[in-house]
């Protein structure tokens, strides 16, 4: 019914999201033949998912769930959602539905691979939450850029240097002070950047590009000159995971939502604070003003330039924070090139999350899920190689960013604009 | 806007200088520099700071170098790309001796051996079939680490509580896939004698599968492989990856529930941010081999000879149980003593 009216609100559909729907739903189909025929027919026995940890105060149980069953029930759904899809699309939910149905696939592929074994789910979803945070940083910093008219490919770079310099900071002056400082240098590194961008209207890529080499390379050059001959600077206090009173008690949502450290709950609030500011403040109206349509702003009497710095520094102090997780968040020391890439899946969720706050994290847990579940995987015995499992997460990656997010409009003018 | 290029320029040339320093160039000078001889190490990508079996060889090739009056010289490499570069930087040195470290450089250091027939190399965990060296200027160091991951295996059973121990391994290679083998035997062996059901996750020994990062640099991922296994029930971790194995020993420190099995060095001294983790660790003493080795090459009296560390020639062992000493029992510690002593006559065999 929504779905319908939506569609008479955004009229005939043009041709080119007629396509799109189409090969969406050709996606849904072959997703459903896949279930029926790999997961339908090739579990025998029931999955356990275990669903609270030993110290929780309520104890829930262990739901056992056929695989073939299951299965059934998923590639009838598929299968109905890619005749929906066919006839008439989902509007502005294609995305929500898909991540649904995504969902759903994972879902009846875990109960394949535990067939005839136990395992935690809770384990699971609480490691998907830690490994979309440094994603969530990423892309929250990369779309308080873009919002404003500038790309920032150097969020990679931004993240490893507040690794770093959480990891000495946090080392000499403890915790508290490794994440400013980690956030401090992420936002010196967007001054560059922006100085690079809207001063001197550099080529965002290369700029930003620039920035990834440049903190890769001094980052490697002192940890192998510098942090190894002095170990004291490269031991941080990590943050350690604590509950919310009552919250953290509800079976199942507690232990994953509500028994984290400070970096999962401060992913709560970032997303939360930049989708109400981004969409409800006199703030947020102006940049988005200004990353689309800088001349009219400029004309309404809003500094372009101003906000441009303004917003890119945010980016900026947001990675660098979100730097910091993995060092003080996760282990304590810096090592070469740890991010391993997360900046660059940060990207990626902005893309998928369409700009949005909440999109950003919604995708960040995507990835977050694949990266915990090709974990997981391992230790169950499953017929899939290693190599292929670690592929997951950046197999993700593809498969949303190229095939499956569509056209997805980028909301600003990425044109360096020049004042008259 | 001619200024505002040039600027961009030199900051793009600063950004490359400096990836390039990173990138290997960083040949880190010895405490001598005397012409006592050359000793050169190249790493592989986990570097020489990874508390594990680059650092372990590295120690060899410095205390070598120490008695001689020798230079000891590194190279890290970054990636599989600077193996060759590093390799060919050393030749082009006249060093001594070229260590190359880790079965990932086996391809390169034969490349290098073959084309510098008389450059001395000695390669760390690559064993090179008959002929393949032409002028058998490589010495090829390797571990039955099976042997000592066994008496681990056996002493991770006896001291779970909960009846799962868990290992995880860096990249699914021999020189890796060698313990968990053991690992799993040995707890098997356990099972065995003892009529206990203790499980392993993590690795199959049968179809050669299991859990793997699938690099050797991600501490974070260190983290969350001990993770899983703690989250399904594993009160013993083993992490085969090098770095990476620090994460593991991180998560262990914070939780304080489960313990964890060093390898290749003892992680008790190594990591001293986590020491009290360590039930035990693997030994491998690559340091020994590498000293050994280094020691002919600068006597002149150099060979391609393989070695094989075991635990009868002490070139593989286990560590003492320092804090966690408390877990194991007089009784077990005798049987592991013991169960050395059959490893060692061929009493019990470790490759189930």
């Amino acid at each position: 019914m929504t779905a319908t009216l939506t569609q008479h609100a955004e009229g005939v559909r043009s041709p080119a999201e007629i396509r799109r729907s189409r090969v969406l739903a050709i996606v849904y189909l072959v997703l459903a033949v896949l279930v029926l025929v790999a997961f339908g027919f090739g579990s025998e026995g029931s999955a356990t998912f275990v669903l609270s940890r030993p110290g929780d105060a309520i104890q829930v149980g262990s739901p056992t769930i056929p695989g073939s069953g299951l299965a059934f029930v998923v590639s009838a759904v598929l299968a109905f959602l890619g005749a929906r899809q066919w006839m008439a699309g989902f509007g502005s939910r294609t995305n929500l539905v898909l991540a649904i149905g995504l969902g759903l696939v994972a879902f009846s592929f875990l109960a394949w691979a535990a067939d005839g074994a136990s395992f935690s789910l809770v384990g699971l979803l609480q490691e998907a939450m830690k490994r979309a945070v440094p994603i969530t940083f990423g892309a929250v910093s990369g779309l308080l850029c873009e919002r404003t008219g500038i790309i920032n490919i150097g969020i990679e770079g931004m993240l490893l240097a507040g690794a770093f310099t959480g990891a000495i900071v946090g080392s000499t002056l403890g915790a508290a002070a490794g994440m400013i400082g980690a956030a401090l240098v992420g936002g010196l590194l967007a001054v560059l950047l922006a100085v690079l961008t809207v001063k001197y209207r550099v080529d965002q890529i290369i700029a930003g590009v620039v920035i990834n080499i440049f903190v890769l390379g001094l980052t490697s050059f002192y940890t192998s000159q510098f942090l190894v001959e002095n170990p004291a600077l490269n031991n941080a206090p990590i943050m350690r995971a604590f509950g919310i009173p009552i919250l953290s008690d509800i079976p199942l949502i507690g232990p994953v939502l509500f028994d984290q450290n400070i970096f999962v709950y401060g992913m709560y609030v970032l997303v939360g604070v930049t989708s109400f500011a981004l969409f409800r403040t006199k703030w947020g109206l102006r940049t988005r003003a200004v990353g689309e349509k800088p001349r009219a702003a400029d004309t309404v009497g809003i500094h372009v330039f101003r906000m441009k710095y303004l917003n890119v520094i945010m980016g900026g102090l947001v990675a660098g924070f979100g730097g910091a997780y993995f060092t003080i968040g996760s282990v304590g020391r810096f090592d070469e090139n740890m991010t391993a890439g997360r900046g660059f899946i940060g990207l990626a969720a902005m893309i998928f999350g369409r700009w949005h706050p909440v999109g950003a994290i919604s995708a960040a847990l995507v990835f977050g899920l694949a990266d915990s579940l090709q974990v997981k995987l391992g230790i169950l015995d499953t017929p899939i190689p290693s190599e292929f499992l670690a592929m997951a997460p950046y197999l993700v990656t593809i498969v949303v960013v190229a095939g499956l997010v569509g056209r997805s409009r980028p909301p600003s003018d990425y044109t360096a604009y020049v004042k008259e | 806007m001619k200024k505002h290029t040039r600027l961009i320029a030199l900051l793009m040339a600063l950004a490359l200088v400096l990836a390039a320093c990173g990138d290997g160039d960083d040949a880190t000078e010895g405490t001598v520099a005397e012409d006592g001889g050359l000793i050169c190490e190249v790493t592989d990508v986990g570097g020489v700071d990874d508390k594990g079996f680059n650092a372990s060889a590295w120690a060899g090739a410095q205390r070598a170098a120490a008695d001689f009056g020798a230079e000891p010289k590194v190279l890290e490499s970054q990636a599989e790309t600077d193996y060759e570069v590093n390799i060919n930087s050393f030749v082009d040195q006249e060093c001594d001796l070229i260590v190359t470290v880790g079965f990932l450089l086996g391809d390169a250091t034969k490349e290098g051996a073959n084309s510098n027939p008389d450059q001395s190399f000695t390669i760390v965990d690559f064993a090179y079939g008959e002929g393949e060296i032409e002028n058998d200027n490589v010495k090829g160091l390797v571990f039955n680490t099976d042997e000592a991951a066994f008496l681990a295996g056996y002493l991770a059973a006896g001291v779970t509580e909960t009846g799962v121990v868990g290992t995880f391994g860096g990249i699914n290679i021999p020189p890796v896939t060698i313990f968990m083998d053991g690992f799993v035997r040995g707890v098997e062996h356990y099972n065995g004698i003892k009529g206990t059901d203790v499980q392993v996750l993590g690795w199959d020994p049968d179809t050669q599968e299991g859990s793997f990062t699938n690099n050797f640099e991600s501490l974070d991922d260190g983290r969350a492989f001990a993770q899983s296994l703690v989250d399904e029930g594993a009160d013993i971790v083993m992490p085969v990856a090098g770095p990476v194995g620090l994460g593991s020993a991180a998560l262990a420190n914070e939780l304080g529930t489960f313990s964890i099995v060093g390898v290749d060095v003892d992680g008790f001294e190594a990591d001293t941010n986590n020491s009290g983790v360590y039930l035990t660790s693997v030994l491998k003493r690559i340091d020994n081999a590498v000293f050994d080795a280094a020691d002919d090459a600068l006597n002149g009296e150099f060979t391609g000879e393989l070695y094989v560390g075991t635990l009868e020639n002490e070139g593989v062992g286990i560590a003492p149980y320092h804090d966690k000493a408390d877990l194991v029992s007089d009784e077990l510690a005798g049987e592991v003593d013991a169960l050395r002593d059959d490893i060692i006559g061929g009493a019990v065999s470790v490759s189930g």
